[in-house]
């Protein structure tokens, strides 16, 4: 069962009035916990809601790219002279589009980066469990969608590392070492998949940065961050990345036993924004999964991440419109949305 | 079955493409940037293998000198803890890096253990009531320190201490190679072969990888049993389909410890080595199908 959020001792009702008054009492809840985290007991601040966009993607075909390009600029993202990194979530060897990010969709967010400005746009990944990442990009269709793909792409599991302590720790990981080329990054751009997860329930933009932790340095799998709590290491990451965007890959899906084993599972969308717990508290809700069950979303609340429906302004399709549930393993039926 | 690779002339591997690429302070990349202890230890490994004394020379100069004081090497100078590449550094001749730094490699592994081995562990589950899996029955080597034992590590611990069981025969050494094979005996899936942990998961079975395969294989050289001719068979297969050059080196390295590579098989010449170590032991598998086997003496 998830952990309480009521150790701050605020209550609900000293908090929310002031705040957002049509938040439910366990959002209220979250809300509260991370406010009073950042401002010290009951000085609350005014929330600035993070923009979230929701764009209908059908397939993946040559119409990806101007979705991606409006997306972008609906985001009035400032990349001119900037080193931006894509950083997709590679698996397994596996040509079919449930597993990997797609190429097509990497590459899309290449090119619009770059007529953005961008002083350079590389792709970047560190996989978790095999250890031969050229050619599992291989396999998964990166070099034939992506041109001159070798010389774009870093292998974070062998990339250069510096000592880190993120900003805010919740993971007993305290400094971690990091990939230089994702540690120099102005902008980190997240770009899972829409995937469940047998450990956390839903694999988003937030645990795609596990591939970022690299494998030179704590092996394959990344088991030191699962001994340290998954949901713990998942917000030290988050916090240890403040520029990032996120861009899920929710063409098709997974569900079931994700992320390797599971069932594709077509949603036809691309979910967008600069905070990526509201952007993954958005791909759950499309998932029909409550994020506010979900730890590490909770855990990464407060500041400018946000996860509440209040705290998100959300542009483009509406949740209604395309929301489906996705089939949990039992472990996790439990953290579906009530009316589903 | 005899691989359909296996009817082309083999282009032998050009070792001055790795000397090339070595560091100026004498160890080698992945790729390219700073120096790291794998591809190093394999890179020396390689150059010792074929006579080419001197850079293996400033390439180990640089591994000894960043042996940490527990006996273990961290995967890159700076890291501040000893990991499994020990057993990489383990693996190198003790004429070459030293018989003090071997004695205590060897002696780091002889202690290492993944942690659900550990006393403490143990303890703790036994106190929460929680029955011990058949397969954390046996201990294996983790990658780093205080996380769970896999696959890799594991074959890898039990090639080095196999290596130093030949030059000394010590029981607490014959000791851990036996529970490191039982370890991946009790871990091999279903439709044998290796994934790089558990058989399965939350009633799941794991996919076996190519790579592991092949590793898990080398480590269980002289284990005779339906399980290993099931995994032989597999790893055959693998042979035919692969395409990482990493994959394929690992899997000509297990086949040849069974004796099962097939006669005159080459390395397809359109698949690319990745990184450094791929290199490097491509060169190790070419000179022990010659019977110069690196991992073994």
């Amino acid at each position: 069962m998830p952990r309480t959020l009521t150790s701050t001792g605020l209550t609900d009702e000293s908090v929310c009035p002031t705040l957002v008054p049509i938040l439910t009492r366990r959002e209220c809840l979250a809300v509260a916990a991370g406010t009073a985290l950042l401002t010290g007991c009951g000085q609350v601040r005014p929330i600035v809601p993070s923009t979230v966009s929701i764009a209908r993607a059908p397939a993946y075909d040559q119409r990806i790219y101007e979705t991606v390009r409006r997306m972008l600029e609906e985001h009035r993202l400032e990349v001119r002279g900037q080193n931006v990194v894509l950083k997709p979530n590679l698996v397994e060897f596996e040509p079919d589009c449930c597993i990997n990010t797609h190429p097509l969709l990497v590459h899309a967010a290449s090119e619009a980066f770059r007529a953005m400005g961008a002083a350079s746009v590389r792709i970047a990944e560190g996989p978790g469990h095999r250890r031969n990442t050229l050619d599992l990009a291989d396999a998964a269709g990166y070099f034939k969608t992506v041109p001159r793909f070798e010389d774009v792409f870093v292998d974070l599991n062998l990339d250069d590392v510096s000592r880190v302590r993120p900003t805010r720790q919740f993971s007993s990981l305290g400094t971690l070492y990091l990939p230089n080329t994702a540690l120099g990054a102005d902008l980190l751009v997240s770009m899972p998949k829409m995937k469940t997860h047998h450990w956390v329930a839903a694999t988003l933009s937030m645990k795609n940065l596990f591939g970022v932790v690299p494998g030179g340095i704590y092996g394959w799998p990344k088991n030191a961050l699962h001994w340290a709590g998954i949901h713990e290491s998942i917000a030290d990451l988050h916090a240890a990345f403040p520029r990032q965007f996120a861009i899920v890959d929710g063409i098709v899906g997974m569900e079931g036993n994700g992320p390797i084993q599971g069932t594709p599972k077509h949603v036809g969308v691309l979910v967008a924004g600069r905070d990526p717990a509201a952007v993954d508290a958005t791909c759950c809700r499309i998932m029909r999964i409550e994020p506010l069950k979900i730890e590490y979303l909770r855990l990464a609340s407060g500041g400018e991440s946000h996860i509440t429906e209040p705290s998100i302004l959300q542009i483009g399709e509406s949740l209604s419109a395309v929301a489906t549930p996705f089939e949990l393993i039992p472990e996790f039926r439990w953290v579906r949305m009530e009316d589903s | 079955m005899p691989s359909r690779r296996s009817r082309r002339p083999c282009t032998p591997m050009n070792i001055g493409i790795l000397a090339g690429k070595q560091n100026r302070d004498g160890g080698w990349p992945y790729l390219r940037g700073s120096s790291w202890t794998e591809p190093t230890a394999y890179a020396v490994l390689a150059l010792l293998a074929a006579g080419e004394t001197e850079p293996a020379r400033r390439g180990l100069r640089w591994i000894l000198a960043i042996q940490r004081p527990d006996g273990g090497w961290p995967p890159q100078a700076g890291v501040d803890w000893s990991t499994w590449v020990t057993a990489l550094v383990a693996l190198l001749p003790p004429e070459h890096l030293g018989a003090r730094a071997h004695a205590r490699a060897i002696a780091w592994l002889l202690e290492a253990t993944g942690r659900e081995s550990t006393m403490t562990y143990r303890l703790r589950e036994w106190l929460l009531g929680n029955p011990r899996p058949p397969e954390q029955e046996f201990p294996g080597w983790p990658w780093i320190p205080d996380a769970a034992a896999w696959v890799a590590p594991t074959s890898l611990a039990v090639l080095a201490l196999d290596k130093e069981y030949r030059r000394r025969p010590l029981p607490a050494i014959r000791d851990r190679i036996d529970s490191g094979r039982r370890f991946l005996l009790a871990r091999m899936c279903h439709e044998g072969g290796w994934n790089y942990g558990s058989a399965g998961a939350l009633g799941y079975e794991s996919r076996p990888y190519p790579e592991t395969t092949g590793m898990a294989l080398a480590a269980l050289r002289g284990v005779r049993s339906p399980r290993t001719e099931r995994a032989l068979t597999l790893a055959q297969r693998f042979l035919g389909e692969c395409r990482s050059a990493d994959a394929l080196n690992w899997l000509r390295l297990g086949l040849l410890a069974h004796g099962q590579l097939p006669a005159g098989y080459c390395h397809p010449l359109e698949i690319a080595d990745r990184t450094l170590p791929d290199t490097s032991l491509g060169l190790l598998v070419a000179e022990a199908a010659k019977g110069r086997d690196s991992f073994l003496a």
